[in-house]
């Protein structure tokens, strides 16, 4: 197991309500240029969860399970930059208060997994507070490997090993090519995800991009996301998919960081036989991923 | 002979002021943080910039995504998106109020998301005499125009002043641009999934070997760009074979995925512009502009 510094780690409270769907246009356009109805952040989405497609819904930026938010900007951001994937949320009001979920991702809202019998009684506006754990998680043998946004359970599940020379490998559902990293690329690194661009399908199909789950490890080739988002030939970004394909141009499932190296430290695998998707890892979501 | 409905287009004032740079307070901590982690304390965007010109480098400045002469925004957002979508590259300005009034300068760029600002370029005494907050007028026309023949290339804050001196030929069913260089997928960055009817889209320099080898290490502000394998009809991203036309309007940048700025002009999500590689293909030689920094 790889030695991290999870003794050392600060868990605090941070906070936020089952989050209601905005629409101003009822029209945007796709990337072929026709006006699409866009529905897929925000809400509580009972039938996608983490582990089913990223790909064939007919929604744009699909949130899988509960999509939450903090009123307060600085609260809000606490949020974003606290809550790791793989931390314990638990429902503080409402109906279902008591019930536990998991967090899933981060995009424009905060996605947390709940089961579908607590996911039923949660009524926008609900408060959810998560147990944030994961900020500062570091490898202590891999200084040049940057930990980001998850959980010290998820990381001992994600099937690391230690390779020498300094390197680990790790399990991936696919692996993304630098061309296609698209809208996100303006954004702070330590902030929401990267889409990786889906509008060319048949190069997705060749690289086999287009079966990917919500959930699934990926790496990133030649990308650098240790301090911003970018390409640097040799670099290597290991993430995961939080969101679903998107209608526009530039956008598609999402690509939350959760280890960066700006050099060749993270040498990765590709896994067919033992899916490496968050579901199965954490027993969470669609169950036949376990 | 390459025409357009150029006589159908109207030609309509937008407004902007000039912008003040602008920087977060209180706790004083106002750096950006360069691609290897550094925080770095640069002038960034914005107002009027006095010695960074059209024709200079965009690379070696101690700036960040630099805005050559000066940039405007107008106060409402509704009017600053009209502003920043009908200007035109090429287009003429005019400065409208303060010591400057009077003068006339042209477009030759925009700034993307988190600025959002018109940039032009003036003569250095007209700069000299101007103020932050200035009302400049953009005699804004060229959105709406279209290429006689080629209804699959979309034309975006391109003034029929720029088109028409572009030396642009039709070659077997496709257009032949030229360009300064061409700029691979993978050195787009920040401004994918963002707009194309203005904004910017960045040339990532963090990989300077992968600079030079794209021969993109010499670029200058005003040079053309050609933008391989990315479809920016609407908003930019991948397209294996699309081919997009550009111009360089802001310096380098510090920040990993972020680099000289590059304003759309031309757009074929189905391949049919050729971009042809040149030397001098610079909206200073293109505009035949010889006053910038007299």
């Amino acid at each position: 197991m790889v030695r991290t510094n999870k003794d050392q780690l600060v868990e605090m409270a941070v906070w936020g309500e089952a989050w209601p769907a905005a629409l101003r246009s009822p029209y945007r356009p796709n990337a072929q240029g026709e006006s699409v109805v866009f529905m897929g952040t925000a809400g509580v989405i009972l039938n996608v969860r983490v582990g089913d497609p990223a790909f064939g819904w007919a929604a744009d930026h699909v949130e899988p399970g509960v999509s939450i938010r903090n009123r307060e900007d600085g609260p809000e951001h606490a949020l974003h930059y606290l809550a790791c994937i793989g931390n314990e949320a638990i429902v503080v009001s409402g109906e279902a208060a008591g019930a536990k979920g998991v967090v899933t991702g981060e995009h424009a809202h905060i996605m947390v997994d709940f089961e579908p019998e607590v996911m039923e009684k949660i009524a926008i506006g609900d408060r959810i507070q998560i147990r944030a754990i994961g900020m500062g998680l570091e490898l202590l043998d891999y200084p040049d490997i940057l930990v980001r946004k998850i959980s010290p359970q998820l990381l001992e599940a994600m099937r690391i090993e230690e390779i020498g020379n300094g390197r680990i490998r790790v399990p991936v559902a696919a692996v993304i090519p630098p061309y296609l990293m698209g809208s996100g690329s303006e954004l702070g690194a330590d902030y929401v995800d990267q889409d990786f661009m889906t509008n060319d399908r048949e190069t997705l199909a060749q690289l086999g991009l287009d079966t990917l789950r919500i959930g699934d490890i990926v790496a990133i080739q030649d990308h650098d996301h240790t301090y911003n988002r970018g390409y640097r030939e040799g670099a290597v970004t290991i993430g995961l998919i939080n969101h679903a394909d998107s209608y526009m141009t530039g956008h598609g499932p999402g690509v939350m960081d959760i280890l960066c190296c700006a050099t060749d430290k993270i040498e990765y695998y590709v896994d067919t036989e033992n899916r490496p998707n968050l579901a199965a890892y954490l027993g969470i979501g669609n169950k036949t991923l376990a | 002979m390459v025409t357009t409905n150029r006589d159908r287009l109207i030609t309509m004032s937008v407004q902007g002021n000039i912008v003040s740079p602008s920087y977060p307070g209180i706790p004083a901590i106002p750096h950006q943080i360069d691609h290897d982690g550094r925080p770095r304390l640069l002038p960034h965007l914005g107002g009027i910039v006095y010695n960074v010109r059209l024709g200079d480098s965009v690379y070696g400045w101690a700036g960040d995504n630099t805005e050559p002469g000066v940039a405007i925004k107008a106060p409402e957002p509704a009017a600053n998106q009209a502003l920043n979508v009908f200007a035109c590259v090429g287009n003429e300005a005019v400065v409208m109020s303060g010591s400057a009034k009077g003068a006339r300068g042209i477009v030759t760029g925009k700034s993307g998301r988190f600025a959002e600002h018109v940039i032009i370029a003036f003569e250095q005494e007209a700069l000299e005499q101007m103020a932050i907050g200035d009302k400049i007028v953009v005699r804004a026309c060229g959105v709406g125009m279209s290429v006689n023949g080629f209804p699959g290339v979309k034309l975006k804050s391109l003034s029929p002043r720029l088109f028409d001196a572009m030396r642009i030929e039709e070659n077997e069913g496709k257009l032949t641009v030229p360009v300064r260089a061409v700029v691979p997928a993978e050195l787009l960055g920040a401004g994918a999934g963002l707009t194309s009817e203005g904004g910017a889209i960045c040339i990532q320099s963090m990989d300077r070997n992968a600079l030079a080898k794209h021969g993109l290490d010499q670029l200058r502000l005003g040079d053309i760009v050609a933008l391989a394998d990315y479809d920016s009809a609407w908003g930019h991203g991948y397209r294996k074979g699309a081919m997009g036309i550009g111009v360089v309007s802001s310096t380098d940048s510090i920040k990993a995925g972020y680099g000289p700025g590059v304003t759309l002009l031309m757009t074929a999500p189905g391949g049919e512009i050729d971009p042809l590689v040149m030397d001098r293909v610079n909206l200073i030689n293109i505009l035949g502009i010889d006053w910038v920094g007299a």
